[in-house]
């Protein structure tokens, strides 16, 4: 096995521990822990391309750094949603943020 | 000295693996964040490991400083669910577990066979990208992406602070 295939095997493992994480978690901060480790294989996939193939270097670096920051955003954006949707609903369970009875 | 990367690879692939079922089983949210920041660790050693030693502190810098912090404040900030202990999860059932598995094993088994079966041969490890061309990098051909980073990012605080001033509605 080459180092490529050794560091996209590594970023394969976080995507699937991510989304197990995701589809199981019960509470919507675990299902953002889970969103964090599949941007973090994302970047490492990409990194990993970039550095360990002819493709140029810098772009693949910066493109991860562009992942890193988008991450933040999104984090931060998520926390807010998250804080709303536990004031209005009380809860931050999934099973329990529903208006709609059926 | 090369057959030396290949136990640190190991050790790195190990955080990631223990942080990562950390993060994800772990029932105290506070386990699973600091799950999450093992792995985070283990992704910047991998970076370490690749000769990009300016992502890998950028790694630490971005997530272990600040979105794991952002993180903690949204499992302080949110109510423990049934009065329990804060930031604890309930039990999930086994179908929802099994749910994930299947979820998880079927795309990462179908990209698993594609990237051992296409794997390029091995090249030599380029020298380190410097970090002036990095940034000359960055203002040139990512200079739109740079730029719109930063517009996503003030959108994204100036929504987080609009979102937190709305008003607990009386249900």
């Amino acid at each position: 096995m080459t180092p490529l295939t050794l560091y996209h095997l590594a970023a394969l493992l976080l995507l699937g521990l991510g989304i197990v994480g995701i589809v199981s978690r019960r509470s919507l901060v675990g299902m953002l822990i889970a969103v964090e480790l599949m941007l973090n294989g994302a970047g490492l996939a990409l990194v990993a391309s970039a550095r360990l193939t002819p493709a140029v270097d810098e772009l693949g670096q910066l493109g991860a750094l562009l992942v890193m920051g988008l991450a933040a955003a999104e984090a931060t954006l998520v926390l807010a949603i998250i804080l709303v949707v536990a004031r209005r609903l009380g809860s931050s369970e999934t099973a329990r943020v529903s208006e709609l009875k059926g | 000295m090369d057959w030396l990367a290949y136990p640190a690879y190991g050790l790195y692939l190990v955080l990631i693996l223990l942080g990562g079922l950390g993060a994800i089983f772990a029932q105290s949210l506070v386990r699973a964040l600091l799950g999450l920041i093992l792995t985070l660790f283990g992704v910047s050693g991998m970076y370490l490991l690749m000769a990009a030693p300016f992502l890998a502190f950028m790694q630490i810098l971005i997530y272990v400083g600040a979105v794991s912090v952002l993180i903690f404040f949204a499992i302080m900030l949110t109510r423990p669910s049934d009065g329990g202990e804060a930031g604890r999860e309930g039990s999930r059932g086994l179908g929802r577990l099994l749910l994930g598995l299947v979820a998880g094993l079927v795309p990462v088994a179908i990209l698993a066979g594609v990237v051992i079966r296409k794997a390029p041969t091995e090249l030599p490890l380029k020298p380190e990208a410097s970090l002036a061309s990095l940034g000359q990098y960055l203002t040139g051909p990512y200079a739109l992406a740079f730029e719109l980073i930063s517009v996503a990012l003030l959108a994204a605080m100036a929504g987080a602070v609009l979102l937190g001033f709305e008003r607990r509605r009386a249900r």
